[in-house]
């Protein structure tokens, strides 16, 4: 069993197409569907709040937070090929963390718990990776997968058994965030804050996978083999990735905890990474906003679904889930998105390529 | 003494339950090379037949013999219409039937309303010898799953079935070129493994009762198991869940189960790490 040849990703040979400079001033020449749909997902999340009613303002801040999850959990599967199953751990851990931060030493401003939770979901992912995915056998995609769940598991059983986690009911009533003395409720406020932190972890993200660093990624991702042969040290990559993709779990989580005001077992365990693994691959693995489109479909219609279908909503969402595998393997995404796009570019941008070349 | 002698009888039967669960899930993913995430489910499926045909008046044995048959119809089907477009992506396969799973999961749950569910054991009462009482339920679990070990072993490895399943494994090309339909090998050979599960299901319902995320915690229990003891070969698996099952049923005589059953998941994990091969290196079935 090989990481390579998921199945779900494109092949090499699509990327090298798009790096050629041929194809590249081809693919230059079309209209670009993502920048577009980018900007729209970012206008209609904008204008939102103002005409959505409170309540649902609520629950779109809460989606939001999902998305940021998501998006964690699509850097490690779409573009690095390791599947955490246990992704929920960090998300968890986070959310705990800055739960007991506000229960027992009353600290809950925003410039102390983000990077708190930030912190420690990106050192509980780099600890994790450390063991799972560094050492002298290479490890295989189902021992990490296996390893993952099972560390989320593992942290789902212990605070469900824990006296000072709050056991079966978690953490209740954490204390409202705050920025200086302003308290920070449910609400548009939270709602644009949110959104900027999205959007700031998106573009670092869209960033760091357009570099040489994400090449790198795209390449193991395919053929861990031939990457391995030109020098690159593989396992280190892949730590790095999931350290940072802990680290955004963390921030998720950390949101999370304070916009719902309680943290509980649910967070940590299972239910959670299972959530986020339906997200991106209903949206669509290997593009950053198939994760966060994935997130609000699903979301939005289990809201609306599940009010009058409340008992059948998750057998409906399983076969949409295995509708989507079986005869859309990249997502929703790609019935608007064409390959070439999807994969997209790496390394310094296009146009001064094509300048430099005579 | 006598502690000691119950204590090792909780200890065989809890391990008989895990190896019987194991089982199917070994066979599925040594012999075809699918982690099957669905497995879990199908235990659940098997202990809501014998649950459903308890609830209409019917006795529990006959439920008991229903289960593994409907559980492996069922497995056959989804072989046909899902499971076998995975082959060549071992890993989407895995996310495949994880939904496959979800689906059993959440209809079984809709189906008894979120509920505990408690079936009679059909053999109830105990043996005593000496001073000490033995459940006799769980005697006869220890009974039939060393019995399913040895028919299967006997299946895979002396009938003509058995080869035609080695012959698909080691070689697909060569199997079809000799002209055994490879396809309906898989077919079956999956619905086997199912239907090990239903009767998994079925057995243990008296035992645990039945919730929608029974299967859920056999499922990690089984991978566990079928990773330490080696992908590939038959007896891997069954070495596997006797080590997972004895440790998971021992380890809380000493200390508190919650912490029992997290160090057991973390001290496997730790073992594959530096044994990715398993107690049992090696493919195929020795006979």
């Amino acid at each position: 069993m090989s990481s390579t040849g998921t199945g779900i990703q494109p092949p090499p040979r699509v990327i090298e197409a798009a790096r050629s400079p041929l194809m590249a001033s081809a693919f230059a020449g079309r209209t670009k569907v993502l920048p577009i749909l980018e900007l729209a997902l970012l206008i209609a999340a904008s204008i939102a709040p103002l005409v959505l009613r409170d309540y649902i303002t609520v629950y779109a801040t809460r989606v939001l937070i999902l998305c940021l999850f998501a998006l964690s959990f699509d850097l490690v599967w779409g573009y690095a090929g390791i599947l955490s199953l246990g992704q929920s751990l960090f998300f968890g851990m986070a959310g705990y963390g800055v739960a007991l931060l506000s229960r027992d030493f009353g600290v809950g401003s925003i410039f102390a718990v983000l990077p708190a939770g930030t912190l420690i979901g990106f050192v509980a992912a780099l600890l994790l990776a450390g063991f799972l995915l560094l050492g002298r056998h290479p490890s295989s995609v189902v021992f990490v997968s296996l390893g993952t769940m099972t560390g989320a598991y593992a942290a789902d059983r212990l605070a469900r058994g824990s006296h000072y986690l709050g056991g079966q009911n978690g953490i209740p009533s954490i204390q409202p965030m705050t920025i200086g003395s302003h308290e920070l409720s449910e609400g548009p406020g939270f709602y644009y804050l949110v959104l900027a932190i999205l959007v700031l972890i998106y573009l670092l993200s869209r960033f760091l996978l357009r570099s040489q660093f994400g090449l790198a990624l795209a390449g193991l991702r395919e053929n861990e083999q031939r990457i391995a042969f030109l020098g690159y040290k593989v396992q280190h990559l892949k730590a790095i990735i999931f350290a940072i993709s802990g680290a955004i779990a963390g921030t998720a989580g950390s949101l999370y905890a304070f916009h719902e005001g309680f943290v509980w077992t649910n967070m940590l365990g299972v239910v959670m990474s299972t959530q986020v693994v339906l997200y991106v691959l209903f949206g669509g693995s290997g593009t950053l906003i198939g994760a966060v489109i994935g997130t609000a479909i699903v979301e939005g219609l289990s809201f609306w679904l599940s009010d009058n279908y409340r008992d059948i909503w998750p057998i409906i969402l399983g076969v949409l889930l295995l509708l989507v595998i079986l005869f859309r393997p990249l997502g929703l995404i790609s019935l608007v998105l064409g390959e070439r796009e999807r994969v997209g570019h790496f390394g310094p941008s296009l146009k001064e390529k094509r300048n430099a070349a005579p | 003494m006598d502690t000691l002698l119950i204590a090792m009888f909780e200890i065989l039967s809890f391990g008989a339950i895990v190896v019987l669960v194991v089982l199917g899930l070994g066979i599925i993913a040594s012999m075809m090379g699918i982690f099957n995430f669905a497995q879990g489910e199908f235990v659940l499926l098997g202990a809501y037949v014998t649950y459903l045909v308890h609830s209409v008046g019917l006795p529990v044995p006959l439920g008991m013999l229903a289960a593994p048959v409907a559980v492996g119809a069922l497995g056959f089907v989804l072989e046909k219409l899902v499971v076998r477009r995975f082959y060549l992506a071992p890993i989407v396969a895995m996310l495949g039937t994880y939904a496959l799973g979800l689906i059993i999961r959440e209809a079984v749950r809709g189906l008894t309303g979120g509920l505990y569910v408690s079936v009679p054991e059909p053999i109830s009462g105990s043996i005593t010898i000496g001073s000490l009482h033995f459940a006799t339920w769980r005697g006869v679990i220890v009974i039939i799953t060393l019995l399913v070990i040895a028919a299967s072993h006997a299946l895979l490895a002396y009938t003509s079935f058995g080869l035609r399943v080695r012959a698909s494994l080691e070689n697909p090309q060569l199997a079809r070129a000799s002209g055994i339909s490879t396809g309906m090998i898989y077919s079956l050979t999956f619905a086997f493994g199912a239907a090990l599960a239903g009767l998994a299901g079925a057995l243990i319902v008296p035992v645990f009762s039945l919730f929608a995320d029974l299967g859920i915690r056999f499922l990690i229990q089984g991978f566990v198991a079928v990773m330490v003891g080696g992908v590939g070969s038959f007896a891997g698996p069954v070495a596997g869940a006797s080590v997972i099952g004895t440790f998971s049923a021992w380890l809380p005589w000493l200390m508190s189960p919650v912490i029992a059953d997290v160090l057991v998941f973390v001290l496997a994990i730790i073992f594959i790490k530096f044994r990715p091969q398993g107690l049992v290196s090696g493919r195929g079935v020795n006979r």
